[in-house]
């Protein structure tokens, strides 16, 4: 089994009159169990120059999909660093919200299926503000994900 | 100007045959400069004890540290304070202000999507469009024992 931390911390002694410190580490484990996620992506870098949206992560097919509703968590870093340059992160066709340059952030994925016409799927998909080209690196840990089959 | 920091920092020595340490730390800025991000809902802490989906951070106007302005930069912090890991808090984002669970799973028309699942101790922390009435942030407990969740806004 392996073991897996994230730890956060926010800190800032003048965004408010008391300090603000705050800590938070926990181990990853699989869904509704103390066994660590054991599966990764890897850290993934990448030179994106189109603001064309873009799959991340292996997309969602209809069917039996592995990691849906079960433990994933999801890293993205915005390593530009022009001020004005952001990424927008969407789960299906929903914004979640921008990265800018500097930014990053973690999340939990539940890689769910939708089941209606549009096919939209839980899909995490990026969108570079501009096509002069910005790096940014993602990486997921997860207990199983969807590989599509070849074609 | 306030300077806010968040530092991320992943590790395992044998998730992979090489070992994970990697660490992260952001400015908390105001789109498109280096302006630190001036505003805050505080840390609040709000008690779940039924298998419904609530809206927790509701978007647009009228919440009670100020509205989130949408497309801006907003960073939005959560942690499910609770020892279970068994039961979990869904978190959603999206047109869910009603308090109906309404997916995009299966309805073409919501704009509804689950995120991800957080369990006993787990945090998360994202940035927020904001957008009002349509991002919505929800909190769906998978069962109706008490948790309680923690969260914060930051916002420019």
């Amino acid at each position: 089994m392996a073991t897996t931390t994230a730890s956060l911390t926010l800190s800032s002694s003048d965004l408010l009159s008391d300090a603000l410190s705050l800590s938070s580490t926990n181990t990853l484990y699989k869904a509704g169990t103390t066994t660590g996620l054991d599966q990764t992506t890897g850290l993934s870098r990448v030179y994106l120059d189109a603001t064309t949206n873009v799959d991340i992560f292996p997309p969602i097919v209809e069917g039996n999909i592995p990691g849906e509703n079960k433990n994933a968590k999801v890293y993205i870093a915005n390593l530009s660093t022009t001020a004005t340059e952001y990424v927008t992160i969407t789960l299906c066709s929903q914004v979640i919200g921008r990265l800018y340059a500097g930014d990053w952030m973690f999340m939990p994925w539940s890689m769910q299926e939708d089941t209606h016409s549009d096919n939209k799927h839980g899909d995490i998909e990026l969108t570079p503000s501009v096509d002069t080209g910005m790096t940014v690196e993602f990486m997921c840990i997860h207990e199983a994900i969807e590989y599509p089959a070849a074609v | 100007m306030a300077t806010t920091t968040a530092t991320i920092t992943l590790s395992s020595s044998d998730l992979t045959s090489n070992a994970l340490s990697l660490s992260n730390t952001m400015t908390l800025t105001q789109a498109g400069n280096d302006t630190g991000i001036l505003n805050t809902s505080g840390l609040v802490r709000t008690r779940l004890a039924a298998a419904n989906q609530v809206d927790l951070i509701a978007s647009g106007a009228g919440q009670n540290y100020g509205t989130v302005t949408a497309d801006k930069s907003a960073k939005v912090y959560i942690r499910n304070t609770g020892t279970s890991t068994s039961q979990a808090v869904r978190i959603g984002i999206g047109n869910a202000s009603t308090g109906t669970a309404t997916t995009a799973q299966s309805s073409a028309a919501a704009t509804y999507w689950e995120l991800g699942r957080l369990y006993g101790g787990e945090w998360m922390l994202i940035p927020w469009i904001a957008t009002d009435n349509t991002s919505d942030i929800t909190a769906f407990p998978t069962t109706s024992a008490e948790v309680y969740i923690e969260w914060m806004v930051f916002f420019e």
